[in-house]
């Protein structure tokens, strides 16, 4: 089993949903959360007082996949969240040892 | 005792049957005590029995629900082990531990709590749910002299003495219960017993009373009022029998399926005909509003805390001023409206005024006071006088600084329906929705009592628009479409936007709003979705976005009331729906919108021949003689946001005025606003132009607070400065109206000078209490002819001819100026040019330094 972590735009999070719910993926995580990559921040001023954003808006997905999933999904996002532009985001994989469901306690890939 | 188990099974079944087949709640509610005490009594017996004890200083005793005779099918039993000593205690705990034991095998539900009698008179400070359940008490099996000594001995005494303090946590723990579901009933899926209007309303209900000693219950209560408590109650608790039937446990919470289940039922109402889910709720919503309203009396008037002496000195001051006015219908005592004269009331004015002085000044309604009103709306031997509501009446209510003070009580009163019956059609609506927690009327009020808050927001999500809420103009319009904005839920139509449009058209004839106003009202509606929409779906840092967004939007002043009716609309879905993330990126898309239309204004000029209706429109307000062709060379050429700006008819006027050029070459009109009075001014450009008009203001002791400077391609300058009067010059003496204007010409048509005006003038006033740093901003990349200069300093009298003398100095000419204030800071915008270009780099700087001296 796979972790993956995306942190994508907020703007995309939309289209990457409805994709990942056409190639039956419904179970994720979202988070609001504000950083930056490469994307650094910008000041607007607004009567006179400076708005700095320096850490900017995203989505942050998580979900933990079967192995034989993970490509597909990573496929998914990465045609569903990009637009070209800095600041589109990432994805992070890493190997998960277990998966309990606390109604049942099955185990493994079961509990997905 | 085994065969008690099946026998307590068979007997509850019995009970349930009967309920289903229609015993009332009451009846189900006496028949579960009955068997749970002929159990308890029997159970205690053989436990005795068995251990051959004599129940000699131990007593059990019901508590709370159990206590009152109302226990529901899986609630807990309370009971208190009463013991009369120490001693006894320890002897008594292996008898208790098989007592409860047994208990439990027969499917009861044990809460269970041991005392002394010397424990019971101390009072527990951090427990005060066991006194307040001991007001409930009543003997169950054991040692009744122990329990007579604690009911006529012990507990009158300790009671008495605690009254204050249990008052005050009974207070607390209410208060805070209602809070943490959101001081409402209108819950789409309501908690029976916890949320408002639920069990724990009733049970609150009857503690205050013992509390407060009051046999007859609240002040002025009439039997009609108890009798409606009554039925409210009996509901509620067929509601609450019912969920724990179909839930089978102590589940309260009245889900969607369930609303279905009891609708089909008729549950509560008797009359066994099916109903849909939304009017059975309706019928819910009506019996918890009785209950609710019935404990918030109560609460109000038995608050156990008093005024301190600050809040009874203002509250007294606050009488004295209106005495002098309306107040002989009303008045204000501990921080409330209070209605003095009844019978006014049914001069529906009188009533208008009320709620207009609740919106105003942020002083709610007494309970007592919106009882009076609602006494006089049913009652006949009171007709009604005045029942109309015209719409400066209600834009005065709509446009305070406080409007959710008024419309709560309106809509609990039915008045708000009876104004604007489209908003009937969401009175208590249930829509099925995932997100919305209340229903459609709760969260349309809700939507009005956030932006209220912003006076104080209570936490950080509001911080960035507080300053929006207190400038924003025409607030009426905005609350007006916050009214309607849901409306169409209530319609059986595909999109509830088209619903809520189709009410505004009814709305908007019967109360004769303008075309503008309703062409206002009609487009907050429309795309009362678009700003959550683009801040959730849209990258709002491509600028395209931005100007996508800002086109649809058309004008500034749109987008301020858009950007508040965003943040209302979300913040009243749930308490989580706008997160600090959501509030954020919402204040982002409207800087950035904000910015792009002060920094595009050159971009978008008129072009009269394609704005057909608008020419009508000008041509009916300007009468007779005005030619197509003459509007449109008046028109041409002026930026798109002057028509933002001003209504059709202060367009004609100023189109009259244009006329008049040929015959005098300076033209004026001055007229009382709101705050002030407003200065319009039209004339062919000339230098030094916009200084020299700030410079006669400055001279006449006037204060600009707001102002916009607009040529159109006939190089005809139209300028509009609105300034308060500080002296009270004009206003006190409108005669010198005619003089300040004949003094205005003079001085632009070189007839006299302004320097002696000036001269003698202390144009900076007082040290001011809070100090804004002046920020000085370039941009040559935003218009394609002028630099812009945008300008934050610190207001003060004269400020505006000081930065126009310097500009004009510097040889600038200024195309269009915005001039704005908020509180202490002024916020201007101009549009330069020098010798018809853009200003060089050397010449920014230059300005800077001039501009930076001048203003510190």
């Amino acid at each position: 089993m796979v972790k993956l972590e995306a942190i994508i735009q907020p703007s995309r999070f939309e289209s990457v949903k409805d994709a990942l719910r056409e190639i039956g993926v419904e179970g994720m995580t979202v988070t609001e959360v504000r950083g930056h990559g490469r994307q650094k921040g910008h000041t607007e001023v607004y009567r006179g007082r400076e708005y700095t954003v320096d850490l900017l808006p995203k989505i942050k997905l998580e979900m933990v996949l079967p192995d034989n999933l993970v490509n597909r999904v990573v496929d998914t996002i990465l045609k569903s969240a990009k637009t070209g532009k800095i600041g589109d985001g990432k994805i992070f994989l890493s190997r998960v040892d277990e998966a309990i469901r606390i109604r049942n306690e099955e185990r493994g890939e079961n509990a997905l | 005792m085994s065969v008690l188990g099946p026998q307590a099974e068979a007997e509850r079944q019995k009970i349930r049957q009967q309920f289903e087949a229609g015993t009332s709640a009451r009846e189900t509610l006496l028949a579960l005590c009955d068997l749970a005490d002929h159990h308890v009594r029997q159970i205690f017996d053989e436990v005795l029995r068995v251990q051959d004890r004599e129940p000699e200083g131990l007593c059990l005793l019901a508590l709370g629900g159990y206590g009152r005779r109302m226990l529901f099918p899986y609630s807990d039993l309370d009971i208190l082990f009463l013991f009369g000593s120490e001693r006894t205690e320890q002897e008594f705990r292996p008898l208790i531990s098989e007592f409860s034991r047994t208990l439990w095998d027969l499917g009861f539900r044990v809460s269970s709590a041991g005392r002394t009698l010397e424990e019971c008179k101390r009072i527990e400070e951090d427990n005060a749910e066991f006194h307040l359940a001991l007001l409930d008490r009543r003997f169950l099996a054991g040692d009744s002299t122990l329990f007579e000594k604690l009911d006529e001995k012990v507990l009158p005494g300790s009671e008495k003495q605690a009254r204050p303090f249990l008052l005050a946590q009974l207070h607390k723990l209410t208060r805070d219960r209602l809070t943490r579901y959101g001081n409402t009933i209108f819950h789409l899926e309501p908690n029976v017993k916890d949320s408002p209007g639920g069990m724990r309303d009733y049970q609150a209900i009857i503690w205050l009373r013992q509390l407060s000693e009051e046999k007859k219950g609240i002040r002025n209560i009439t039997a009609a009022e108890e009798e409606l408590c009554a039925s409210a109650v009996d509901f509620l608790s067929a509601t609450r029998c019912f969920l724990h039937y179909s839930n089978g446990r102590n589940d309260n919470t009245l889900t969607y399926e369930l609303q279905e289940a009891a609708a089909a039922r008729a549950l509560g109402i008797g009359d066994g005909v099916a109903r849909t889910a939304a009017d059975w709720m309706r019928q819910y919503f009506r019996q918890a509003r009785t209950l609710n309203r019935h404990l918030l009396r109560y609460l109000e008037q038995k608050a156990p805390v008093p005024l301190t002496l600050r809040q009874r000195l203002f509250s007294a001051a606050r009488v004295s001023k209106y005495d002098a006015g309306d107040s002989k219908y009303f008045h204000i005592r501990d921080g409330l409206l209070e209605v003095t004269d009844l019978s006014a009331l049914s001069d529906r004015t009188v009533t208008y005024s009320l709620f207009a002085e609740a919106a105003g000044t942020g002083t709610p309604l007494s309970r007592e006071a919106e009882r009076s009103i609602g006494y006089v709306l049913i009652h006949p031997e009171l007709p009604p006088k005045n029942t109309e509501m015209c719409w400066e009446k209600l834009r005065e209510i709509l446009g305070s600084d406080y409007p959710g003070l008024a419309l709560r009580p309106m809509q609990r009163l039915g008045l708000l329906t009876e104004i604007l019956p489209e908003f009937g059609l969401i009175d208590s609506l249930v829509v099925r929705d995932f997100y919305h927690r209340y229903t459609v009327d709760e969260h349309t009020l809700r939507t009005i009592e956030h932006l209220q808050e912003l006076a104080d927001p209570p936490d950080e999500r509001g911080a960035h628009f507080i300053q929006l809420w207190k400038t924003v103009d025409r607030r009426d319009l905005l609350i007006l479409a916050l009214l309607l904005h849901d409306v169409g839920k209530g319609m059986p139509v595909g999109n509830h936007v088209t619903g809520s449009l189709a009410a505004l058209d009814s709305a908007a004839k019967r109360l004769r709003l303008s075309p503008e106003e309703k062409a206002e009202i009609r487009s907050l509606i429309e795309h009362h979705l678009e700003m959550s929409a683009t801040v959730q779906r849209r990258d709002i840092f491509d600028p395209a976005t931005v100007a996508g967004f800002a086109e649809s939007v058309t004008n500034l002043e749109r987008l301020q009331r858009l950007c508040l009716l965003t943040y209302a609309d979300i913040h009243a879905v749930n308490p989580e729906a706008l997160t600090p993330w959501k509030a954020e990126m919402l204040w982002q898309l409207f800087v950035a919108t904000s910015n792009y239309f002060s920094r595009t204004l050159d971009r978008d000029r008129l072009h009269a021949h394609d704005e057909v209706s608008l020419l009508g429109r000008i041509k009916a307000c300007a009468g007779d003689g005005a030619s197509n062709e003459e509007i449109e060379r008046f028109l041409d050429g002026f930026p798109r946001r002057y028509l933002a700006a001003h209504s059709p008819q202060e367009i004609a006027a100023h189109f009259s005025l244009y006329r008049k050029l040929s015959e005098e070459p300076v033209q004026t009109q001055v007229t009382p606003t709101q705050h002030g009075f407003a200065l319009t001014l039209l004339t062919p450009d000339r230098p030094v132009l916009f200084a020299t008009i700030s410079g006669v203001l400055a001279g006449w002791g006037m204060n600009i607070n707001k102002a916009d400077a607009f040529a159109n391609a006939a190089g005809i300058i139209l300028d509009t400065f609105y300034f308060t009067d500080l002296h009270r010059t004009l206003e006190l003496n409108p005669s010198e109206i005619a003089r300040f204007r004949k003094c205005l010409e003079d001085v632009l048509n070189g007839k006299s000078a302004l320097e002696p005006l000036l001269k003698g003038r202390v144009i900076r006033g007082r040290t001011p209490k809070v100090t804004v740093p002046t920020h000085i901003n370039f941009d040559d990349s935003s218009s394609a002819h002028c630099t812009l200069l945008e300008i934050v300093t610190q207001d003060h009298p004269g400020l505006l001819y000081e930065m126009g003398s310097a500009l004009a100095r510097q040889g600038c000419n200024i195309e269009v100026a915005l001039i704005d204030t908020e509180g202490h800071k002024a916020i201007d915008v101009f549009y330069l040019t020098a010798q018809g270009k853009k200003l060089t780099p050397q010449k920014q700087e230059l300005l800077r330094e001039v501009l930076q001296g001048t203003l510190g």
